[in-house]
């Protein structure tokens, strides 16, 4: 970004010629607005205190042993088979997202030029921007339809990895271009081979960035509703048995006990044991990116100035 | 070997046969094809919709308020009805949380503070409408639209007479409201981070000339990351766009345009995730990909103007 510098110190000098006096009612404008704008946090923070505290306050009452372990039946049961099938959608997915994103990112940092790697930031950033329902709607035409791969746990896993590479990929692509220049000249000096360089020099010091986008990406896919909708449209209540089953997942029976809940009080209330699984799993993630993050940030303190 | 040994260029040899200049140009340039992984995708994905869609069986008829002959620009409009007031919303908030986090809360504070502001974009968007729908829809139906329903019924818009508000408080007026909830946290982080990015000299010139920290803030601060702010309210329209899920949960979706904000409405993404399961195929999947390709068509141009206002990502984190 390159803003001219004229705008600042226009304003600036701005500010010198009509703002001078009124010194008392300007400092206490400033003092008002900096106790009432911090306020502004609680509009942000309190609704999702209300919504962690009332997803907990009526799960965990009735949480026990027998909702991860039993499989769903009728409109009660555990959640044994949605949560293995969350799980199993989400490794799955994961390793497409990160065969596709790792490599693509490398590539990228590593491999194209300044000007083709822009356009191809250009094409990860928007692909971030595409809706989940649209991959979704994208990998039923794909997948289900196209290649005939039925609602299954590949075509589900499959589009999920889609929906979770630009993730991966604008996470690794940004950890391998900011290793510092004067690394790569030293090692390249010192002899090293590309492959060398890469592989113990650079990947050690990007490694922990990868780490912390593949959890993000994780966390941002294993609650999505949308892409995996269109492709298990129906509950199934059975653990995953192969990748052309159809499995069940967590988001798809918390919404099942929105469709139903109204007639049915169990299905909510599972709905709302299943919502309180996968906030800790998103939680647990986010906390996991952060505890990796500050621990790089410490390891490499004094590498990046 | 004497000098004239070593042929001079190219012409006195024979030219390698094509199978060996694919293999060498396939060595050389293996390592660019994963860096096409993104473009690749998202070509597919538009291909994909194109060829669904129902634009090569019905043409551009399409484009008519007429459900009943499948037109979709009830949808369209639905869409900004929701994504534009909850984008002014997350704006004016957001750009308040930014300007606090970065000029009047002390340091240790707000380092406190900003992570709960970020996990709150890693909130499933399904948990949003699940609460939206059975906690902060009957404390609008019973607590707040009562009294604030006549207090606004002058406002176009807001009128009561036709449609007055229902206990259930479902409709637009809660779309916007948890839409807001959803894309703060984008809207807050970028503009927090464009605001960072100001230099310091610029903070202390502005301090050293007299001017309060609100005066240094709102003249200096937000004109210089005007960039950063515009992007901002791009991609936070974006993903206020093509949020699905929380949406038809709260909307109380029906297939017209909303009377007034408490009235139910569809959007674009809103109808294809609740009619996806009775028409998976024929022409109601055409009706669906038509819709989809007009909604990743606006995406899309939103994204790709708010990538450009940025110039680059200040931050990963979120995954924004």
């Amino acid at each position: 970004m390159t803003p001219s510098l004229a705008t600042p110190l226009e304003a600036i000098d701005d500010l010198r010629r009509d703002r001078t006096g009124h010194v008392w009612r300007r400092t206490a404008l400033d003092r008002c607005v900096g106790w009432v704008l911090p306020l502004l946090f609680l509009v942000a923070i309190a609704p999702i205190a209300d919504l962690v505290y009332w997803v907990g306050k009526q799960a965990l009452p009735t949480f026990t042993w027998s909702v991860l372990t039993t499989n769903p039946s009728g409109a009660g049961g555990g959640l044994f088979a949605p949560l293995a099938g969350s799980l199993a959608i989400l490794a799955l997915a994961t390793g497409v997202s990160v065969a596709f994103g790792f490599l693509g990112g490398l590539a990228t940092a590593e491999y194209l030029s300044e000007r083709a790697a822009g356009v191809v930031r250009i094409a990860a950033n928007v692909m971030v921007g595409i809706p989940a329902i649209i991959v979704g709607l994208f990998g039923f035409l794909a997948f289900v339809r196209y290649f005939g791969w039925g609602s299954s746990l590949e075509a589900a896993a499959v589009t999920l990895g889609i929906f979770m590479t630009p993730y991966v990929y604008r996470a690794t692509d940004l950890a391998y271009s900011s290793v510092p220049s004067h690394l790569r000249e030293a090692a390249v000096g010192s002899g090293a081979r590309p492959l060398q360089y890469l592989l113990r020099v650079a990947t050690p010091i990007a490694f922990p960035q990868v780490l912390t986008g593949v959890f993000l990406a994780m966390a941002i896919g294993v609650g999505e509703t949308a892409p995996i909708y269109p492709i298990i449209p129906s509950l199934v209540a059975l653990p995953p048995l192969g990748l052309s089953q159809p499995v069940g997942a967590l988001p798809l029976y918390i919404w099942e006990g929105f469709e139903n809940g109204l007639i049915l009080p169990t299905a909510i209330h599972r709905a709302f044991q299943a919502a309180f699984l996968l906030l800790v799993i998103v939680i647990g993630l986010n906390v996991l990116v952060r505890v990796i993050a500050a621990r790089s940030r410490r390891r490499l303190e004094g590498l990046f100035q | 070997m004497t000098p004239e040994s070593v042929p001079r260029d190219g012409r006195d040899r024979q030219p390698l046969p094509l199978s060996e200049r694919l293999l060498s140009g396939l060595a050389r340039w293996w390592p660019y094809a994963p860096a096409l992984i993104p473009v690749a995708l998202t070509l597919a994905i538009v291909a994909s919709l194109v060829g669904a869609s129902a634009l090569q069986n019905f043409g551009w008829g399409f484009f008519s308020f007429n459900v009943t002959k499948y037109g979709i620009l009830i949808f369209v409009v639905g869409s900004f009805l929701t994504s534009l007031p909850a984008l002014a919303l997350a704006m004016l908030i957001g750009l308040g949380i930014a300007v606090a986090s970065t000029t009047f809360l002390p340091g240790w504070l707000s380092s406190w503070l900003d992570p709960f502001v970020d996990l709150l974009a890693g909130i499933p968007s399904i948990i949003y409408g699940l609460w939206g729908f059975l906690i902060v829809a009957p404390f609008f139906g019973h607590d707040i639209f009562p009294w604030l329903a006549p207090l606004l019924s002058g406002i176009p818009g807001f009128h009561t007479a036709v449609n007055s508000p229902s206990k259930e408080g479902t409709g637009l007026a809660l779309a916007i409201v948890i839409l807001t909830l959803m894309i703060l946290p984008i809207t807050t982080l970028l503009m927090r981070d464009a605001l960072r990015s100001v230099p310091r000299d610029l903070w202390e010139s502005g301090l050293a000339l007299g001017a309060t920290r609100l005066e240094v803030a709102s003249r200096v601060a937000i004109p210089y990351s005007k960039r950063g702010i515009w992007g901002a309210a791009f991609l936070g329209f974006g993903r206020a766009f093509g949020e699905t899920v929380a949406v038809f949960m709260v909307i109380s979706q029906v297939q017209r345009l909303p009377t007034n904000v408490y009235g139910g409405t569809s959007t674009m993404a809103s109808l294809i995730i609740s009619e996806i399961n009775d028409n998976l195929s024929g022409t109601g999947l055409h009706y669906l990909a038509e819709i989809a390709l007009v909604l990743l068509a606006i995406t899309l141009a939103v994204n790709i103007a708010g990538r450009w206002m940025i110039r680059r990502t200040f931050t990963d984190v979120a995954g924004i």
